[in-house]
């Protein structure tokens, strides 16, 4: 250390030091900004839990799962809305997901030019578009010709949440195939579409899955379209032909109501619904990522 | 149509067929042409879902439009026993209610991606980042139970008091603090729109700040700028039109956010100052008064004519949020 | 230890920077290796050898570059100004603003050409107005920039030729005044009339500043630099004066990557 280099004091280390304190002033303030804004966000979440967890699990009970909504001071449960909600998520799913993954085969290995452009932009339009005016829309399509609030009508709805939700993943995991996997299908002569749904799509699985599961997530939890196409069901009914219940709506129906044991089931109800959308979100997000790394 | 499938693919017209199980027979049956146009078909089926959306509203909300004309836009009347409807009351509270969510939330976004992608240790960031994503996820619905039972409480009895006693007296502000203190209105909804949006603006700024050259960041370190400096002087101006697109993306979510602001925005079709009074949404209007409005009558179709509005707006700001972040994709220069 | 490193030290003039056992870790993997160095006062030091080699990765010690990444550490000595800067208790902004750095690319701030070299000249000075402007007319007209854009100094930086970009990255480096500038591949993106002008602009800058310059070019080096430093897989292989290095080279690696290059 001594040789060669041994100056004793050097001026250049000295700063300007009202200069030099501002500076530290800024930054240190904007760490400290940048990280209580960081917090509000964990903060609200943690409210939100905190919440959900005080005020739902004194509710929870077998009566929740066996039981259907019931008159104020009957004991009710919240089969009639679970099952209804499980119904209208799955057919939602079975209508949506299909059509998506098509239309994001469309977008991946067939369309090219305005088309296809124009068809990407109108589907993350519908990824953005207000959910309550996909409940309006099938409740003039669906609701009034059939003069009936159905379960088919809420899960069509849900389907639309679904449908770009899907295409978006598809297509986006499609196009992380190699082209080498193409032409290595190709060169063994199979055909086009072959080698797309079964080499593609299927090096893809996991990712298109993981947009199907979090199409689940994001309709699973949505209120805004049921109101006005599958209404709600007080009584238990599975028919896709009659109005049907579901958690979100059964939620929205009993959190603003004056009788406490229907408060309480809203609460049960939303810690449920939250939980399940959480646990998928969680599911995909840490599956995923293991696969990333 | 044509035209763009036959230059599409010319490996599929190369292969032809000779795998198919139809292969062989008379009839010739060409299962890539039949899967060609099946993707192709949910392609237009999705273009032609959003014109049927729109083209429904229209129609439903024809007979509004026409019943009371250009003035529809312009009246904040909405009056079921005059049969009297105008869309002034809930358009300024969407764009109000918006404004305020935005105002809150891009601060808070920003600072949250700036620490998420420049300050906080990878591990860190991972997890925290996750947490804000879940925040995200959380159906909108919760977000309404937790803004009226837990927020609009607190606004009641601590925020729109201390308000008052503050600014009751100052000419001007007085005026956006007055009101009965029902912990309902326009700021609750604002801000329960502003913790919804939040985590969606935090992800597309994490997207664009994490897409900046590391060679440019580490320029302004050369120079011995501090974090904050390279963020403020180089990662900002570099991003500045995407960090414009997420914020009018996150504008387009609380436009159309239904559940978590019927819930706490006091359902009342006024134009007022105060940010304290309550208001109505077009989408929270909907929510609550589609049930007492039958098929067919006036108040349905002036419903529906709302609906189309605010297709309109989300169309906008996601035309214009697309625009701004494809702007920057182009334009680094690299 | 420290002993063997005197060779170097002959001249009489206290070398600007002094490596001493410097090792270099990518988390768990060793990318320097016990190097030992000076960097004379005043003149061009050139670093040779193949990608990978450690050439970069020593550069981006010197100024504490690394500190922005986690899981990459460097033990041993820098001495700089009096201080190991890779110790604790060193002031990293200022120790940036007295070794300079410019880039491989381009890297002009999306802002205009005035105030990119305003930026970092506003980070340690309060200048007024116009000593501002003298500042930065200073370091154009020894960028050889002035003229050419002395019209538009409101302009945006990236509308310049490649060339310019990197003229200008080099003056905004000099505007905060430090006693080293590090170049990292200076030229490697730019065309030959481009480089040939940097070249010419390092012979004006070494008369003020100590140069550290990393290339590929073995012309470059030669034509450049004072004094070339050969690294190979992390070590430093040979370091002596250009003359030497390049007709009487003693490792017989060194003269397999030269006689390599140019044959």
């Amino acid at each position: 250390m001594s040789e060669g280099n041994g100056s004793i004091r050097d001026d250049g280390w000295k700063v300007n030091s009202t200069l030099a304190m501002r500076r530290r002033l800024m930054d240190r303030l904007a760490t400290v900004l940048s990280l209580l804004a960081t917090s509000v966000a964990l903060i609200a979440l943690g409210s939100i839990l905190f919440t959900l967890v005080v005020r739902g699990v004194g509710g929870l009970s077998l009566i929740t799962f066996t039981h259907s909504t019931a008159s104020p001071g009957q004991e009710g449960g919240l089969a009639n809305a679970i099952v209804g909600s499980l119904i209208q998520t799955a057919m939602a799913i079975l209508i949506g997901a299909p059509v998506g993954m098509m239309c994001g085969i469309y977008l991946s290995d067939y369309g090219r030019g305005w088309l296809a452009s124009t068809t990407r932009f109108v589907s993350d339009m519908l990824l953005s578009a207000p959910s309550i005016l996909i409940g309006l829309f099938i409740y003039q399509l669906v609701v009034v010709p059939s003069g009936q609030f159905s379960g088919l009508a809420g899960s069509l709805a849900l389907a639309i949440l679904a449908l770009p939700i899907v295409v978006r993943t598809t297509e986006d995991m499609l196009r992380l195939v190699p082209i080498s996997l193409r032409e290595a299908g190709i060169g063994l002569g199979a055909s086009k579409w072959r080698v797309i749904v079964f080499i593609c799509l299927r090096a893809a699985k996991t990712g298109v899955l993981t947009g199907i599961l979090l199409a689940v997530a994001r309709v699973a939890g949505e209120t805004a379209p049921l109101l006005f196409t599958s209404l709600g069901n007080l009584d238990w009914s599975v028919s896709l032909t009659r109005p049907m219940a579901s958690l979100p709506v059964t939620i929205y129906q009993y959190a603003g109501s004056a009788f406490e044991d229907w408060v309480q089931l809203a609460w049960t109800g939303a810690l449920l619904v939250t939980l399940g959308v959480l646990f998928i979100n969680i599911l995909v997000r840490i599956g995923f990522g293991r696969k990333g790394a | 149509m044509e035209t763009t499938s036959q230059t599409v693919s010319p490996a599929a017209r190369v292969i032809g067929d000779e795998h198919g199980p139809e292969a062989g027979d008379g009839r010739r049956f060409d299962t890539d042409v039949v899967f060609r146009w099946l993707v192709t078909a949910a392609g237009i089926g999705v273009l032609l879902l959003l014109g049927a959306i729109i083209l429904v509203m229209v129609v439903g909300g024809m007979k509004a439009m026409t019943a009371f004309g250009p003035a529809f836009l312009f009246t904040s009347v909405w009056n079921p026993v005059t049969q009297h409807f105008g869309a002034l009351a809930p358009v300024f509270g969407t764009i109000v209610t918006s404004l305020i969510g935005l105002i809150l939330a891009v601060p808070l976004a920003f600072g949250a991606s700036f620490w998420l992608t420049q300050m906080a240790p990878a591990r860190v960031s991972a997890g925290v980042g996750m947490a804000v994503q879940l925040l995200a996820a959380v159906p909108s619905i919760i977000f309404g139970m937790w803004g009226f039972f837990v927020i609009v409480p607190l606004m009641a009895h601590y925020v729109q008091p201390t308000a008052r006693h503050w600014f009751g007296h100052v000419p001007g502000l007085g005026a956006l603090v007055q009101g009965a203190p029902f912990g309902t209105g326009l700021l609750t909804g604002g801000l329960i729109l502003a913790v919804m949006v939040m985590p969606f603006i935090t992800a597309v700024m994490c997207d664009v700040f994490a897409s900046i050259p590391p060679v440019l960041k580490e320029s302004g370190f050369g120079l011995g700028a501090t974090r904050w400096e390279v963020m403020r002087n180089v990662i900002l101006p570099w991003s500045r039109s995407a960090v414009v697109g997420s914020v009018v993306l996150g504008m387009g979510r609380a436009m159309g956010e239904t559940m978590a602001v019927t819930f706490v925005i006091g359902n009342s079709n006024r134009i007022g100052w105060s940010l304290f009074a309550p208001g109505n949404t077009i989408a929270s209007l909907i929510a609550l008064e589609f049930p007492e409005s039958p098929a067919g009558s006036l108040k349905l179709s002036s419903l529906m004519a709302l609906g189309a509005i605010l297709m309109v707006l989300s169309f906008l700001a996601l035309a214009a949020s697309r625009i701004l972040l494809g702007m920057s994709k182009k334009g680094d220069g690299r | 230890m420290i002993g063997q490193a005197s060779q170097e030290t002959k001249v009489a003039e206290k070398p600007a920077i002094a490596v001493r056992n410097l090792d270099f870790y990518y988390g768990d993997n060793k990318a320097l290796r016990n190097i030992t160095m000076d960097f004379q006062r005043r003149k061009v030091t050139g670093m040779i050898g193949p990608s990978g080699c450690g050439k970069s990765t020593l550069l981006r010690v010197l100024n504490r570059m690394y500190d922005l990444y986690p899981g990459q550490r460097a033990t041993g000595e820098v001495l700089f100004a009096g201080r190991n800067v890779i110790g604790s208790g060193v002031d990293i902004n200022r120790l940036r603003a007295r070794v300079g750095m410019v880039f491989q690319k381009p890297t002009p701030f999306p802002m205009s050409i005035y105030d990119n070299i305003a930026f970092g000249v506003k980070l340690h000075e309060k200048l007024s107005r116009s000593e501002m402007d003298a500042r930065v007319e200073d370091v154009l007209r020894r960028v050889a920039l002035w003229g050419e854009v002395k019209d538009r100094l409101k302009a945006s930086a990236t509308a310049l030729s490649g060339g310019q970009q990197q003229r200008l990255c080099i003056a905004r480096t000099i505007a905060t005044r430090p006693e080293v500038v590090l170049l990292d591949e200076p030229t490697s993106a730019l065309d030959p009339v481009s480089t040939a002008r940097i070249e010419e602009l390092l012979d004006e800058l070494k008369k003020e500043f100590t140069i550290a310059i990393v290339t590929h070019n073995m012309q470059q080096a030669a034509r450049c630099a004072d004094q070339v430093a050969f690294f190979y897989l992390g070590e430093l292989v040979e370091m002596d004066s250009t003359d030497r290095m390049f007709t009487a080279p003693k490792e017989t690696r060194t003269q397999d990557y030269i006689t390599g290059r140019f044959g």
